[in-house]
């Protein structure tokens, strides 16, 4: 009687392997002190009750296939719906299907041990939303969500070292000597694994990582949704990590002394990396604005200045340059893509490095001040 | 089949969400959170070919928009629909209709929708996205064998006669 393109899809599920079980590589152990990045929104969808979208809570996790639900959720998902698993629709009879997941909430609280702020600001947020159901009232929370985002990834904690337990992710609160990780880890493919494991149709099924992205503007860094039928692991191959520092000549303030460590798609081209470098800074500008605010306050500052400057955003900011030979620097083009940058002008095998500076009145100064640079050229 | 959204559960999270709004299951904060996790998704996601928004001020009313499939009949066609969510959402189905009059074989007269995610094989996992694509396939690939509009099953074998009848009906 019903029509049912999806669900038989889904049956098949449980069994079969994932394309990205079948084609991921094993990895090696680490046995020594190597750190290794994770970036905070491929462990997003992990974290991530599937139910409320929210971050998991008193985890429950199915003893036969494994999903993980906020017990509030499954709770109310058994008894309001059939007796299956929300995920892969596996049968569970009872509430003696699951298991509290102790271990896993550990987890969630050291990774974010701020998370009472982080509801409360989510609250607030979308306390203020229901009150302007409005296209305008929506983009400036969704604005909100980022610099709260941004925040909030500020003050993950990502060694596991516990001496080093307060470094933090990325810059912006740490301006200073130390070097800031930012890993973006934004292949479209590379975190296929956890939505394709909780869709139960066709496609995969939204996840609140793609919300939480920070960098909506340039599609290369941003999470982008892998089209069912795309190989996982597809994609690994031609993602690029660069490290990304201020120009040494250009930029001679504490401004941007941050070097920045970015790992993207080696299709994304260097006006998406300008662009999304404009971005982050914003977001951090914003941040430490709104910060400042709070210390004085006891409130964070709605920012209106940091919100008109999230929107003027552009790849025209920031001028890109690559060290040819020892103190001299081109312009990169903003067409050229980080693949073709990479084998016109890196060839090593180690990460590309690039230079940042700011663009805005700088062309004139840029064009007086090249004789003293030596070549600028600009390719 | 309507009654999906009657069921006692629901009843029973709809008296409690009365008593107290914040010790309940399904209180009402946290399904307008959830609608907005998902509002939010859907405007950075840009998914091509389909798209909804609340339509006023009530969150718990959408308006979305499917375009029909390349390939299919219904290419060059958009059509609107409602979402209703109830109290209970997402463990109880919104309710989902055509607003734009849809000749489909699984369509009624009324825009009624007969998919099965829609009903008994609904999961709180199924989100607006995942709903408005799955209608977006269901357009291209009827179930035949159940019709609701059996004039339209029996047209569908004749694809350039359905195409015809198709366009020609369509209404803004």
């Amino acid at each position: 009687m019903m029509a049912n393109p999806v669900s038989v899809q889904t049956l098949s599920k449980t069994w079969e392997l994932s394309l990205y079980e079948l084609h991921r590589t094993p990895q090696e152990a680490i046995m020594d002190s190597t750190e290794i990045a994770v970036s905070p929104r491929s462990l997003h969808s992990e974290l991530m009750c599937p139910i409320c979208l929210d971050m998991l809570k008193n985890t429950m996790t199915t003893k036969e296939c494994l999903h993980r639900f906020c017990s509030e959720c499954i709770v109310t998902a058994l008894r309001a719906g059939n007796k299956e698993c929300p995920t892969c629709r596996k049968k569970l009879v009872s509430k003696r299907s699951l298991r509290a997941d102790p271990n896993f909430d550990a987890l969630i609280s050291k990774m974010y041990p701020s998370r009472d702020e982080y509801e409360a600001h989510q609250d607030k947020v979308l306390e203020q939303l229901s009150r302007l159901h409005n296209k305008e009232a929506l983009n400036s929370s969704i604005e909100q969500g980022l610099r709260m985002q941004a925040r909030h990834r500020a003050q993950r904690v990502r060694k596991l070292h516990p001496e080093n337990e307060n470094t933090t992710f990325s810059g912006g609160e740490d301006n200073g000597d130390t070097r800031s990780h930012v890993s973006h880890d934004s292949a479209p493919s590379h975190h296929t694994s956890a939505p394709a494991s909780y869709a139960p149709e066709a496609g995969p099924s939204c996840s609140k990582k793609q919300q939480m992205s920070d960098d909506s503007g340039p599609e290369a860094f941003g999470e982008s949704r892998t089209p069912p039928g795309q190989l996982p692991g597809h994609g690994l191959s031609s993602e690029i990590e660069l490290i990304f520092c201020p120009h040494p000549l250009l930029v001679n303030n504490q401004q941007y002394s941050q070097t920045r460590y970015v790992k993207t798609t080696a299709n994304a081209t260097v006006d998406h990396l300008s662009k999304y470098l404009a971005l982050r800074i914003a977001l951090e500008e914003s941040q430490s604005d709104t910060q400042g605010n709070r210390n004085m306050e006891g409130e964070p500052g709605a920012g209106n200045s940091s919100s008109s400057s999230l929107q003027d955003v552009s790849e025209k900011q920031f001028t890109i340059y690559i060290s040819t030979a020892r103190g001299q620097f081109s312009t990169l083009n903003g067409s050229l893509t980080l693949e073709l940058v990479n084998e016109k002008f890196w060839k090593v095998c180690k990460p590309l490095e690039l230079f940042y500076a700011p663009t805005q009145d700088q062309k004139q100064q840029q064009e007086n001040q090249t004789p003293q640079l030596g070549q600028m050229d600009v390719i | 089949m309507a009654s999906q959204n009657m069921d006692p559960a629901a009843a029973a999270s709809t008296a409690a969400l009365k008593g107290s709004e914040t010790s309940t299951s399904v209180s009402k904060g946290s399904v307008t959170k959830r609608l907005q996790q998902e509002l939010m998704t859907l405007m950075m996601s840009g998914d091509k070919g389909i798209s909804a928004f609340p339509e006023s001020d009530n969150l718990f009313k959408w308006i979305g928009t499917i375009d029909g499939a390349q390939g299919t009949v219904y290419e060059g066609l958009r059509y609107k629909l409602s979402l209703e969510f109830p109290s209970g959402y997402p463990y109880n189905a919104p309710r989902v209709k055509f607003v734009t009059a849809c000749f489909h074989p699984n369509v009624d007269e009324n825009g009624f929708i007969c998919l099965d995610i829609l009903k008994d094989k609904w999961s709180a996992l199924y989100d607006v996205r995942s709903i408005l694509l799955s209608i977006q396939s269901l357009l291209g690939e009827p179930n035949n064998d159940s019709p609701m509009n059996s004039a339209a099953a029996e047209l569908w074998d004749d694809q350039e006669a359905f195409k015809a009848h198709l366009h020609a009906a369509y209404k803004k």
